[in-house]
């Protein structure tokens, strides 16, 4: 294992491989956690895209990436990434091409795809032993069309399709446990915020063979009302409050970065507009506490 | 038929314009299109939206190519021909641009011959993607340079369509609507119905016969990498950041990893450069850097200065 690599900041890649000019929006959290797991990943991969923003990506004539991509339906994509590996895998049986010219498959998708439409896909994929990485850019509804509310919004949010005065009624799904139920040899959470512990994960997924799933928090700045340029600045939030925690699941155990000192989950919640309405035109002190208490709840479970 | 075209940036509120303004038009009994231009609603970016508008059944569709109304929120946007705000312009077409130079000044730079009003600017912001109310204004005076629009409806059509801002907002954009309603009274119905166009005035485009290629050659495969370099997203850029290489402290992996847009590359000597053709004028590497060595520069006043340094 290569883990040394990553020990501090300074050796995380100066160079970029993911190419400028994406239609992305401006501030995007998705596309910075994606560039910084390209960078790691190396150009020897082909990314199979389910339908979402990410999509937009790659609109002919143009790429941001330096190899192939392949675009399918929202609810196929690990079923694409299996016929790409099984082509591969052909391919080097029959020594068609060599050791060093395979390349990793990568499925990338959104939160409304993995959570929801292609999590059936994802469950036969990882049941096979399909080798892959999954990487899941997680904004927290159906971005590309508006902000509707999808399988992974939190509790309260506001969205294009949960406007009333307290937000989404339903709870983000807890896709990391689902994903873990299987198995897998790897599952972990990141955030584009999170440079370094990023790297480490990924890094530590490229060593591996097998089914390795990463779930990317993606601070969205249109989707969650908020400046562009505090994207980063939410994303830490997201970690510090502790209501993203960072954590692996790898040889049957799970394991957490345990933030030192939790700072209130209100902090997080006051910098986006999806949650205004928690804080006017009166404080909802009640669903605040109740917020509270569920991130707190996870954590002592945690600490047990 | 009216045909107008709204042009702005994407949080300048252009689609909520358009529908403002169809549904003002609709309650004057009109029959009705208003769309924005799809999957390009990016903060900054370049977008636009139309309506058509008539007495009888529409029978058009899609981009609107020949405007009798082209309306304007940025001004900067003018001379990006990415914009493609003056496309289709004729001499029968009137052009309100929301900005400070007068008229005569924009016919003449612009070389046109159309009739152009200024719809003067209110309110000054350093990052223009969040010029306020500048949609609803431009609706307004829109309404009354058409000129069969009341100004009951014009404040309905903004009530149905923003209901859902709460009322501080919703008066102060029926404020914008309404001065912008009084400012043009002397332009009242200054611009006209033209003529609905039926199948037969299609023209057919010049064709061109290309002979049928091998798929690995016509199919739509792209064989470069990173060929996305080739479209300048610097253009939705409304503030810019800008490096001081006298605080940079060189740690060159803050603002070059945490940029989404990869626009911040290192150079031999470990110094940040930013790729000003791509970057998207976020502000997370201003707001990141510790030592605070990125300063915000409005778009338009950077690029002021480098024509007059140049």
């Amino acid at each position: 294992m290569n883990e040394v690599v990553m020990q501090h900041m300074t050796d995380l890649p100066s160079t970029h491989l993911l190419g400028t000019g994406t239609p992305m929006c401006s501030g995007c959290g998705g596309l910075e956690a994606l560039h910084e797991i390209y960078d790691v990943l190396g150009k020897n991969t082909v990314f199979v895209n389910a339908a979402g923003c990410m999509t937009l990506l790659s609109v002919y004539p143009f790429t941001p990436f330096r190899g192939s991509w392949l675009y399918t339906a929202m609810a196929s994509a690990p079923a694409g990434a299996q016929g790409v590996r099984d082509a591969l895998d052909i391919l080097l049986e029959q020594k068609c091409i060599k050791k060093e010219e395979d390349l990793e498959v990568v499925v990338l998708t959104g939160d409304g795809s993995a959570y929801g439409m292609g999590l059936s896909a994802t469950s036969g994929a990882i049941e096979r032993g399909l080798d892959f990485i999954y990487i899941c850019y997680d904004n927290e509804g159906y971005g590309n069309t508006g902000q509707q509310f999808s399988a992974a919004t939190p509790h309260a949010a506001k969205t294009a399709t949960s406007r009333g005065s307290s937000g989404f009624a339903g709870y983000k799904k807890d896709l990391f446990s689902i994903w873990a139920a299987h198995k897998p040899s790897y599952v972990a959470t990141v955030i584009g915020s999170e440079p370094l512990d990023l790297a480490r994960k990924i890094e530590k997924a490229k060593q591996m063979k097998g089914p390795r799933l990463i779930i990317a928090l993606a601070p969205c700045p249109p989707g969650w009302d908020f400046n562009p340029r505090d994207t980063v600045d939410i994303g830490k939030l997201a970690v510090k409050t502790g209501v993203w925690p960072l954590k692996e699941y790898i040889d049957g155990k799970v394991i957490h970065n345990i933030p030192h000192h939790r700072v209130p989950v209100e902090d997080y919640l006051q910098k986006q507009g999806r949650f205004v309405h928690l804080f006017t035109p009166k404080r909802n002190e009640e669903m605040l506490n109740e917020m509270q208490a569920r991130v707190d709840a996870y954590w002592d479970a945690v600490s047990e | 038929m009216y045909r107008i075209r709204f042009h702005g940036r994407g949080g300048q509120g252009m689609k909520t314009a358009s529908r403002i303004l169809g549904t003002a038009f609709f309650l004057e009994c009109f029959e009705v299109q208003d769309a924005p231009r799809y999957g390009a609603e990016r903060r900054g970016a370049p977008i636009f939206s139309y309506v058509r508008a008539s007495r009888s059944p529409i029978n058009e569709r899609g981009v609107i190519t020949n405007p009798d109304l082209i309306v304007v929120a940025d001004d900067s946007l003018i001379p990006i021909p990415a914009a493609g705000v003056l496309q289709g312009i004729t001499d029968n077409t009137t052009l309100l641009i929301n900005g400070h130079d007068d008229a005569n000044t924009w016919k003449h730079r612009l070389n046109i011959n159309c009739k152009v009003l200024i719809l003067p600017v209110t309110e000054e912001v350093e990052d223009r993607a969040e010029l306020p109310f500048v949609g609803s204004a431009c609706v307004g005076a829109a309404a009354r340079l058409i000129g069969v629009i009341t100004e009951e409806n014009l404040v309905e059509a903004v009530n149905d369509e923003i209901s859902s801002l709460g009322a501080d907002l919703i008066k102060q954009n029926i404020d914008q609507a309404t001065q912008a309603f009084e400012l043009m009274a002397k332009h009242e119905g200054l611009v006209k119905e033209s003529t609905s166009k039926t199948p037969l005035d299609y023209e057919q485009p010049e064709w061109i016969n290309i002979p049928f290629e091998n798929a690995s050659i016509s199919a739509p495969t792209i064989h470069a990498a990173a060929t996305s370099v080739e479209v300048r997203t610097g253009l939705w850029r409304t503030l810019r950041p800008v490096i001081n290489y006298d605080r940079c402290k060189n740690c060159w992996w803050v603002c070059s990893t945490i940029c989404p847009d990869s626009a911040i590359s290192v150079n031999e000597k470990s110094e940040p450069v930013i790729d000003y053709d791509h970057c998207k004028g976020c502000m997370i590497c201003v707001a990141r850097c510790a030592p605070h060595a990125i300063e915000t520069i409005p778009e338009q006043l950077a690029q002021e200065k480098e024509k007059q340094t140049a």
